[in-house]
């Protein structure tokens, strides 16, 4: 299997930027989510692992090798795409062993091979179709099965599953990670649905604005952001944001104090905290607002208070109710508090 | 109520009908019109009062592949026009997908002259060509009616191909790349089976304009050696015995039928071709 770097790797159209200077090792048989809004190179970082698009700067190294002058169709990998790409004029079975018959597999071999595919994606009774005659998850699992079907070194995914309908989403991620563990096949994914990043990646790439954010596990991404950018793009709701000034160990701004925070630091800052880790009441309560929104959804109450001119986001209790325009407390968790410098957005440990 | 509604729903359906049948007789008219005088005698064509039942006479049909060599005619515009269409399909295709799928200098520019040899009237080459080709020793052989009409037909054909092709998702070739497919075989086993309806309309319309062409082949086919109907039945006239008019309307329909037939087969495709490849590209 396959160890991929990438060193360097810069991607520019004329004066515009798409990718700057990425520098990320992957580890073989790792499952890497990029993770990151549309348009923050995410897509094209990928496509230069797969050879479709060539690196301005920098190198792409699988196993020890340079690929950057090698072409997609010697690369060992596999790609599964958003839009499916089935070709339409054949059929399932003949998509499948499209790889099989370009890479020269032995007639003999490739029948089997192909069953074997269309085993592990559940698609054994719909071989004979054309991709037309098939329902999207279907079709997501005909691409997926003419990926797995040469067992390449690499995997690439993009965006696979943002064509399907919720509910075929979460059960093909359940599918897709199983087939990963399965096959023991290093896996570059990229998504914009931090659910997906979540779930699937044994370590999550943040992106924006062309370049990495924050390399970490989930749990690692979601804990301990490195920047505002990440604090606000991860989690649903994301963390709330406050900017505030910052005096020994005090940190204020309207309708909020939290004392007992690190006392070397001052100045202007940004705290950081989650709507999951607040407390509403409380007897020392560090915030102070009006209630502007209740949102009861059965497993818990999503309270929107208005402090300040700002919205801050609480999960509550599911049995949480309350009168609009209300005065409100709520006190937080101070283990789980983050606070960021108020220019760069930076982590401030 | 519901009775009146559908009593208007049935009346304007007639009036549909009759519409397009009144349409439908209005455009084939000339055609019937050629039916009925090819299949009289000739001596109920020129009459002073109308005849609205002719004798049925197949006089004119015997006459014209007896006296002339209308099969040859007939061979030679099917020789020509297929050949044609095959020479402009070998080199549009491959131009085509270059124009639709690689970035390089100059290729909107190229694209663009490509399409402009259409945009002179062919009598302005006309004389160059006569002699290009009697230099070449092309002149009265079919083979030199097959490049003229490929020559002419190129620009389109290649047009229609390309804004087809540029229709086709670049997902699909990236997906055959990574497959391990090269970009021949991408044209082959991809490209091509997701674009044959444009395929097969450009094939059309360029037989349809290769059928119909006239100043070029009366230019170079200079005996009926390589005569085709089209030049065949302008040259028509009947010879020593006068104008036959009931053989030059033969002539015109066996002119007609098979583009007729070509392109009652393939409607489909041609109304799909004509607005998607043609129109949108």
């Amino acid at each position: 299997m396959a160890r991929i770097e990438l060193s360097g790797i810069q991607k520019r159209w004329g004066k515009v930027v798409g990718v700057r200077d990425v520098d990320i090792e992957i580890a073989d048989e790792e499952f890497v989510v990029f993770l990151g809004p549309s348009g923050c190179g995410k897509t094209t970082t990928m496509r230069m692992i797969a050879g479709l698009e060539e690196p301005t700067e920098g190198e792409v190294i699988m196993d020890g090798e340079v690929m950057n002058d090698i072409d997609a169709r010697d690369r060992d990998v596999a790609m599964v795409f958003q839009g499916y790409a089935l070709y339409p004029n054949m059929t399932i079975y003949e998509n499948i062993r499209f790889p099989l018959r370009m890479r020269e597999v032995p007639k003999g071999e490739q029948d089997a091979l192909v069953r074997r595919a269309a085993e592990m994606t559940e698609l054994t009774d719909y071989l004979d179709r054309k991709p037309s005659a098939l329902s999207g998850g279907q079709r997501q699992r005909a691409a997926l099965a003419r990926a797995i079907v040469r067992q390449p070194q690499v995997f690439l995914m993009d965006e696979p599953l943002s064509n399907l309908d919720a509910k075929l989403r979460q059960a093909m991620r359940v599918q897709i990670k199983h087939i990963q563990r399965q096959l023991k096949v290093t896996t570059v994914y990229v998504t914009h649905d931090q659910i997906e990043a979540m779930t699937l990646a044994d370590r999550i790439v943040i992106m924006e604005g062309g370049a990495i954010q924050q390399i970490g596990t989930p749990d690692d991404i979601y804990n301990d952001p490195a920047n505002t950018f990440v604090a606000g793009f991860i989690g649903s709701p994301p963390m709330n944001l406050v900017e505030g000034a910052m005096d020994a160990g005090t940190f204020t701004a309207q309708g909020i104090e939290v004392t007992g925070l690190p006392a070397a630091l001052s100045g202007n800052v940004v705290l950081g905290f989650r709507p999951e880790d607040c407390t509403v009441g409380g007897n020392t309560p560090h915030l102070t607002g009006s209630v502007f929104g209740v949102e009861p959804t059965g497993d818990l109450t999503y309270l929107t208070i208005k402090v300040g001119g700002q919205q801050i986001e609480v999960k509550a209790d599911r049995a949480f109710r309350a009168e609009l325009d209300t005065e409100i407390t709520v006190t937080f968790d101070p283990a789980r508090i983050c606070l960021f410098d108020a220019k760069s957005g930076e982590r401030l440990r | 109520m519901a009775s009146q509604r559908r009593k208007s729903r049935s009346e304007s359906l007639t009036l549909r009908y009759a519409i397009l049948g009144g349409w439908a007789l209005f455009c084939l008219m000339p055609v019937l019109w050629f039916l009925s005088i090819g299949f009289r005698p000739r001596t109920e064509i020129i009459t002073a009062q109308p005849i609205y039942w002719p004798t049925f006479s197949l006089d004119a049909f015997w006459m014209i592949f007896e006296d002339w060599p209308m099969w040859k005619y007939l061979r030679n515009s099917v020789l020509a026009i297929i050949g044609s269409v095959l020479i402009d399909l070998v080199l549009a295709i491959p131009a085509a997908y270059s124009l639709s799928r690689y970035t390089y200098r100059g290729r909107d520019d190229i694209g663009f002259y490509i399409l402009s040899t259409r945009m002179m009237a062919p009598a302005i080459v006309a004389i160059p060509i006569f002699f290009l080709f009697r230099n070449a020793g092309l002149l009265d052989s079919v083979w030199a009616l097959m490049l003229i009409y490929a020559a002419i037909n190129l620009s389109f054909v290649t047009w229609i191909i390309r804004s087809y092709m540029m229709d086709i998702p670049k997902e699909l070739e990236d997906a055959a790349k990574t497959d391990g497919a090269g970009d021949l075989r991408i044209l082959w086993e991809i490209i091509i089976p997701a674009i044959l309806p444009g395929i097969i309309t450009a094939s059309v319309i360029a037989m349809i304009f290769a059928i119909n062409e006239f100043l070029f082949t009366l230019l170079i086919a200079s005996t009926p050696n390589a005569y085709t109907m089209s030049v065949a039945l302008a040259n028509f006239t009947g010879g020593s015995d006068g104008l036959i008019y009931n053989a030059i309307a033969l002539v015109a329909f066996l002119a007609f039928v098979p583009v007729f037939i070509v392109v009652v087969a393939i409607q489909k495709h041609l109304s799909r071709g004509l607005t998607m490849g043609a129109v949108k590209g």
